[in-house]
Formats: C-alpha cells, sequence, structure tokens
C-alpha cells in the first residue's frame, strides 16, 4: 500500500501544480499499570497531496501509515475498579482488548468546487463543529482526546454544501452516506456573526452505533451493536466579554430508544501581559454520571471507544501556558471530574527543535480514588513526541 | 481645480523643513497613520527570527489589507509546520479568526491575544495590527527634534490613553521629516513606562506606487535578548480586492 503511495505520489509530482507534504510522527508512551509498566512506541508517516486541477477546483488527500511496537494489546480490564470487572460475564473476560494494530489507510480525499455563490466538497474529509476547545457537544463526528484536543480529526466520508450569504452568514448543508437514507447523516448549520460574537445554529439526524458490551455478537465478532437514531439541535458562539475570551455551545439531544439528553460547554481563556494564557472550560454531559458507583461497565467501554465523550456528568478543563523561552512553551492542564471529585494533572512542554520539528511532552498523572474518572488505577505515565515536516 | 488645491497642500504639508515646525504632534501621527493605511494593499514577506540561541527560523507570509487597515488577511506559506495557517483581522483587529488546516478548525480569538508572539517572533499580534492603533490607543506629544539612523526626524513621545487595551504604556517614534515613515520606535512596558522592551528599527526605504515604504524593519527585543527582522520581498498598493477575501470562507482556502 505504501509502495503505491509512493508511485501514485511520484507521478502526480511529476505533472504542474501538485503539493507533497505531510510529516512523520515518532511517538513514546508509557503508563504504569499497578506493579507492571507497559510501554507503546508508533510511527506516523502522513503524506498530504493538494491540488488545484483548475482555477474552480482543488483536490486533496492524506494517507497515514502507522506501525505500532512494544505492548500492542492493551487489556482494558487493567484499568478498572474490581467492582466494574464483577460485572465482566463469565467467559468474556478475554474480550475487552484494546489491539494496537499497524494500519495503513486513506484519512482523506476529496475534492472541492468553489464557485461565487457556494463550495462543494465531495469524499471524505474533516469535520469539526462547535467552539468548545476539549468538548464539542455539536460534534457528533469526533471525539477529542482529552489530553490532546488539538490532534487533527479522522475523515469522514460526506458531500458538503458551503454557501455564503453576504460576507457575514454561511449556510451548510452535509450528507454523511451511510448503507441506507435512513442510517446516513444529515446536517444543516447556519452561521453568522452579531457585533464581535460568532454563532451557529445546528440541526442534526445520525445513527449512534452504541455497543453492548456485555453481549458478544458471535456473528459478527464483536460485541453486540445497538444503533439509535439521534437528532440533534445545537447552538454555539463565541466571542469577548470583558476583555476576555468567552465561547459557549450546547446540544439537545432526542434519542429513538434510550432517554434523550443534553450536553453544554462553557469557556473562558486571556492572555496576560507578560504572555501567560490561561482558560477554563466547563462541560456537562447528562448522559454522564453523578457518582462513581452508578458508573458500568458499559459506561466504560463506551468511553474507551470513543462512543461517548464522558461518564461523569460535569467535568472541569484548565490550562496554563507560558513561553518560558522563544522555543519552549511550558502548559499545565488539569482536568477535574465534578460529579465523582477526581484529578488529572497534565504538565506539557511543546519544543520547536528547529523550523519544522517540533517535540511535545507530558506526563498524565491521576489523582482520583479508586473507581473514579481520573482514578490512580488508570495509570500515571506520559508521552514523548517528535515530529518532522516535510 | 480642487485636486489642483489639494495637490498642492500635500506638496507643502510633505516639504521637509517649511512648516515642519508648525506640525503638531497629532498632525504627525496623523500622516504616518495614513502612510500606513492605503485604501488597499497586498505584501509578501520573509520574517527571520534569531533565537535566544542564535539559531534562524525563517517564515514567508502573504497578507491583503482593506478599508485603510480596517480589514488584513495573513497566510503563511513557509516553513511546512505552519503552511496554510492563516489569520484574518477585521475592525481594526477587534475582531480575528485563526485557522489550522490540520484540524481544519477556525478558531475566533479575543483581543487579548494580540498580546501573544507572533509565531515566537518578537512582533506580537498588535504590533502587526492595525496601524490606527497609533491614534486611538495613544495621546501624542511632540518632542525636540533629532537625528536618528542618519535621518533628519520628528520625535513624539505617545502615551496610552486610559480606555486603551495596548500592552504598551509608552512608545517613542522617530519619524523621518521627508516621508513621514517611522525609523526607529521604542515600545515600554505596560506597567513601567521607563522600562524599554522592544526597539523597532525600519529600514531599505523605497516609493512603491508613489507610496513610501520601509522594505525592511527589525524589532530587537531588549529583555529576551532575541530579534526578529521583518523584510518586504513585494508589496502592492491600491489593487482590488473584494469584500469576500476578508471572509471566513477565504481563510479556509
Amino acid at each position: 500500500m505504501l509502495i503505491l503511495v509512493f508511485l501514485i505520489s511520484g507521478s502526480l509530482a511529476a505533472q504542474e501544480k501538485i503539493e507533497i507534504f505531510g510529516y512523520f510522527e515518532s511517538q513514546y508512551m508509557g503508563t504504569k499499570v499497578k506493579s507492571d509498566y507497559y510501554q507503546l512506541f508508533s510511527n506516523k508517516l502522513r503524506l498530504d497531496l493538494k491540488s488545484d486541477l483548475t482555477e474552480n477546483i482543488t483536490f486533496a488527500a492524506n494517507f497515514d501509515y502507522i506501525t505500532y511496537h512494544g505492548k500492542k494489546e492493551w487489556n482494558i480490564l487493567d484499568f478498572l475498579s474490581p467492582d466494574i470487572i464483577s460485572q465482566v460475564p463469565p467467559g468474556m473476560e478475554s474480550f475487552y482488548i484494546l489491539p494496537f494494530s499497524n494500519r495503513t489507510f486513506l484519512d482523506n480525499a476529496y475534492f472541492k468546487l468553489s464557485l461565487k455563490h457556494f463550495d462543494l466538497t465531495v469524499g471524505k474529509q474533516q469535520i469539526s463543529l462547535g467552539t468548545g476547545y476539549v468538548w464539542n457537544p455539536m460534534d457528533v463526528f469526533n471525539i477529542k482526546e482529552l489530553v490532546d484536543p488539538t490532534y487533527e480529526q479522522p475523515g469522514h466520508n460526506a458531500i458538503r454544501l458551503d454557501v455564503p450569504v453576504g460576507n457575514a452568514y454561511t449556510i451548510t448543508a452535509l450528507y454523511s452516506p451511510d448503507d441506507t437514507w435512513k442510517n446516513s447523516a444529515k446536517l444543516i448549520q447556519f452561521k453568522g456573526r452579531i457585533s464581535h460574537f460568532d454563532y451557529s445554529l445546528v440541526a442534526i439526524e445520525k445513527v449512534w452505533r452504541f455497543h453492548d458490551y456485555t453481549r458478544f455478537d458471535y456473528e459478527k465478532m464483536n460485541f453486540l451493536e445497538l444503533p439509535e437514531q439521534r437528532r440533534l439541535l445545537g447552538a454555539s458562539t463565541a466571542g469577548e466579554l470583558l476583555g476576555m475570551g468567552v465561547w459557549a455551545e450546547f446540544a439537545y439531544n432526542w434519542m429513538n430508544l434510550t432517554e434523550n439528553f443534553y450536553e453544554l460547554v462553557i469557556g473562558t481563556d486571556y492572555t496576560f501581559d507578560f504572555q501567560t494564557y490561561f482558560m477554563v472550560e466547563y462541560y456537562r454531559n447528562t448522559l454522564g454520571k453523578t457518582d462513581h458507583k452508578q458508573y458500568t461497565l458499559n459506561d466504560w467501554m463506551r468511553v474507551f471507544a470513543a462512543e461517548q465523550k464522558a461518564i461523569s456528568q460535569d467535568q472541569v478543563f484548565v490550562l496554563i501556558q507560558h513561553p518560558v523561552s522563544d522555543l519552549i512553551n511550558l502548559g499545565l492542564q488539569s482536568i477535574y471530574s465534578i460529579s465523582d471529585q477526581s484529578l488529572a494533572l497534565v504538565p506539557v512542554l511543546n519544543y520547536s527543535f528547529s523550523e519544522n520539528i517540533d517535540i511535545m511532552a507530558y506526563l498524565n498523572l491521576n489523582f482520583g480514588k479508586e473507581g473514579t474518572v481520573f482514578s490512580k488505577n488508570m495509570g500515571n505515565g506520559g508521552m514523548l513526541r517528535a515530529r518532522i515536516y516535510f | 481645480m480642487k485636486s489642483l488645491i489639494a495637490g498642492g497642500l500635500m506638496v507643502v504639508l510633505l516639504a521637509p523643513g517649511v512648516f515642519s515646525q508648525e506640525l503638531t504632534a497629532n498632525d504627525i501621527i496623523q500622516k504616518v497613520n495614513d502612510q500606513f493605511n492605503t485604501e488597499t494593499s497586498y505584501g509578501k514577506s520573509k520574517m527571520t527570527i534569531v533565537t535566544t540561541s542564535g539559531q534562524k527560523r525563517t517564515f514567508v507570509q502573504e497578507s491583503w489589507s482593506k478599508d485603510r487597515g480596517e480589514k488584513n488577511l495573513v497566510r503563511y506559506l513557509e516553513p511546512r509546520r505552519v503552511k496554510d495557517q492563516a489569520v484574518l483581522m477585521l475592525n481594526h483587529a477587534d475582531d480575528i479568526w485563526m485557522f489550522f488546516p490540520r484540524t481544519q478548525r477556525v478558531r475566533k480569538l479575543a483581543t487579548h491575544a494580540k498580546k501573544q508572539k507572533m509565531q515566537g517572533s518578537d512582533f506580537s499580534y498588535e504590533d502587526m495590527g492595525s496601524g490606527d492603533a497609533f491614534v486611538d490607543d495613544f495621546t501624542s506629544k511632540r518632542l525636540e527634534d533629532e537625528q536618528k539612523e542618519e535621518q533628519d526626524c520628528y520625535k513624539l513621545e505617545l502615551t496610552r490613553k486610559q480606555e486603551s487595551g495596548s500592552s504598551y504604556s509608552r512608545l517613542i517614534m522617530w519619524i523621518i521629516k521627508e516621508n513621514f515613515l517611522p525609523v526607529v520606535i521604542d515600545y515600554y512596558d505596560d506597567k513601567d513606562p521607563t522600562y524599554l522592551l522592544k526597539t523597532m528599527v525600519a529600514s531599505d526605504f523605497r516609493e512603491i506606487d508613489g507610496i513610501p515604504t520601509s522594505m525592511k524593519v527589525v524589532m530587537f527585543n531588549q529583555n529576551d535578548n532575541t530579534q526578529t527582522e521583518m523584510e518586504l520581498l513585494e508589496v502592492k498598493y491600491n489593487i482590488t480586492l473584494s469584500d469576500a477575501m476578508f471572509t471566513e470562507r477565504s481563510l479556509k482556502k
């Protein structure tokens, strides 16, 4: 596959106006779990292609090739409390494995037609919705990494139409096809600006593919899927109040089978004169639980499998960042679950090693008691990543 | 006939030494402001940062400006790490949006973000923003004329207005009498008006499309002992730019 990618890119490069760029990323992750220390190494090559086929048509694609080394199978039960493990049905203990397998895939591949009155984007493309930094209630397509929320999100197969209305408003319609029309995602969004505030209103219909992690579907050799129609109405805003950046995002979800729920994000940020940057973001998800004693095996697995954004109902994210030199940024992220009163601290270092080489390192320290979302059982560890752009 | 009178007045105002004594600080800073804020402009520039360890970092960017600096769009071309990152500033940088191509996200930034260093350089977004800041955020006082960088200069002291959100308490500016371009600007600390933070030195003055332009600007950061050079590679004034260029849609292109 990789050879094919290089052959394609090589022949494309021979033509005019083809840009080939990307990055190579080498990453080490270590976590202390009980008395053991797990290590996972990964190498990722991302190759981007971009071409202006005509004045109005752009083609873009990314190929990713990722290899994993070290501990490539993580037993999720290692991180859970005995209460939760006791919910595992007899004989299914070996199913709770999170595998890290080498992958080669086409992450994005789309063309974009830009005319005076609209943009039409067709193919696998990134979809980003909402104003939240860590959590995006309106985004039913992606779930961000809590400790690394700015990492790029995967592409989704979709047809997207953006129609500008004047210079301050845009109407977006998006269709992400699935096996049937009913199961396909449909979205309509209106974005605009009032004074110094941006706002958006969105309506989405999408099938949410939950799993029941206590039942196994031996035909599909996977946990039993519980697809459910989800209809969402959301609104977001971002602007400035009393000199501070402020944003909010809200989404109400009507579920076909299970309980309706809502998600809310409120955030603020500020840069002090001495260059220190401060951010707070509060997140509520009524699908989450108010006490760690209510957490179930399904709750945990849905969070690990990125089916659900949070296990606890109320959480706060705080970020303090300061450029200690022109090349080094030091930061401290803390994530606190108000619901179960557990805390994770994540000191982060960003080092601009050279013009096209970034180094990032963080520690992930959990301080919660057993059974909480940031319990010590989650393992204290860290990550070191070097990324070389070309 | 009107235009001839206006033209004649312009010549008189621009003639060095003739009525210079009569020019007030406000007259001078207004002329500097007008000079900076042409109706539209396009520029391609190279920014070279000399870090504390002596390493060099080079960025190349394109920028477009409209409505006398009210609308600005900056897009990075190099290095690869930041390629296609773009910043849109409207309403004299009171509204700022940043586009991150890797995540395809547009983030609205509050005006406090103007204090942040631009790509780790010695220029903040505030330094690069609207030229109206000299008039809107500061009151000007004329000091005794001086020679600076071998140029006959007006010397002005700009003190921050109480309601201003600028991160500099005071600026000292030397303005070339011949063309009303600042040749040196001293930037003083937000809290301590006697503490010199940075000094900007302009050079390589040329006339582009009839408008005096400094093709090179170096910002020396006394605090961090670093410097950043901004060199104009290409510049055009009063070109045709549509309002659609200064929208979120254009930011993502």
